[in-house]
């Protein structure tokens, strides 16, 4: 496990919710891919990334990302996201991730978008 | 030059380093007045062009280093990260759809938000050998 990163999954109604909390990089990107697949094999369809606001997200992390993001469109899941800070919030629009996740203010506003 | 106003360090090239150098420019931005925003962009940059430098310049050699410069101006932050390495060519612009259907690996962002984040940005052979990566970034955007 690296100790850079945690992530815990929940579940909300039919809602898989991973908590991401710490570095999303190269790095620590095997934890949050691991955690996907997990939700994946046990058949979420929605996934919400709950991500921490004092998070450090690096252009490796971003790749995860964009993979998780392609995944889950193969295998017809709807990704949310939510918890990013406001500067990683514009850095996900200026990479392009949000014309294929959306992004909200609050856990209870993502999950009423399911 | 007024060398007083310049902060030299050296990190050595491994992973996770970069965000030694991220919080050293994040405390000088800071200390200058920039906004929270800029001092996020900055963060970010500095991020990658230590990313860049360790991963593709120096190829995860641990027995080089990594240089980073902070040159205070009066409106400005400049910004130096020297690698060892022979230099990483041209890289293309990166295309979210080709990533996402498979087309083109995932990874590759680096430079295009160094670009995005800073006002002002030079990539170059550094005259001591390897290569400089050179951001700057106003006070005010």
């Amino acid at each position: 496990m690296n100790k850079d990163i945690q992530v815990s999954i929940s579940n909300k109604d039919d809602v898989s919710i991973l908590n991401i909390k710490g570095d999303v990089t190269a790095i620590t990107g095997e934890t949050i891919e691991d955690a996907y697949q997990k939700v994946s094999t046990a058949g979420a369809k929605k996934i919400l990334l709950y991500f921490d606001k004092d998070g450090y997200i690096n252009s490796g992390g971003i790749a995860i990302l964009i993979g998780v993001a392609s995944e889950s469109r193969k295998k017809e899941q709807k990704i949310r996201i939510t918890g990013l800070s406001s500067h990683f919030q514009k850095i996900f629009d200026m990479v392009g991730l949000t014309k294929y996740t959306e992004i909200f203010p609050s856990e209870e506003l993502a999950l009423k978008d399911f | 030059m007024n060398t007083d106003k310049n902060i030299e360090l050296h990190i050595p090239s491994v992973m996770g380093y970069e965000k030694i150098a991220m919080e050293c420019a994040a405390s000088m931005a800071k200390k200058m007045g920039f906004t929270e925003d800029r001092i996020e962009d900055l963060k970010t940059a500095v991020a990658e062009a230590c990313l860049n430098a360790i991963e593709h310049g120096n190829k995860l050699d641990t027995s080089t280093k990594v240089g980073i410069t902070l040159t205070v101006e009066e409106s400005r932050l400049q910004v130096s990260v020297r690698d060892e390495g022979k230099g990483i060519g041209k890289i293309p612009t990166p295309n979210i759809e080709r990533k996402i259907e498979g087309g083109d690996k995932p990874r590759g962002w680096g430079i295009f938000l160094i670009k995005s984040l800073v006002n002002e940005v030079t990539f170059e052979p550094s005259p001591g050998g390897g290569n400089v990566t050179k951001m700057i970034i106003y006070l005010e955007k």
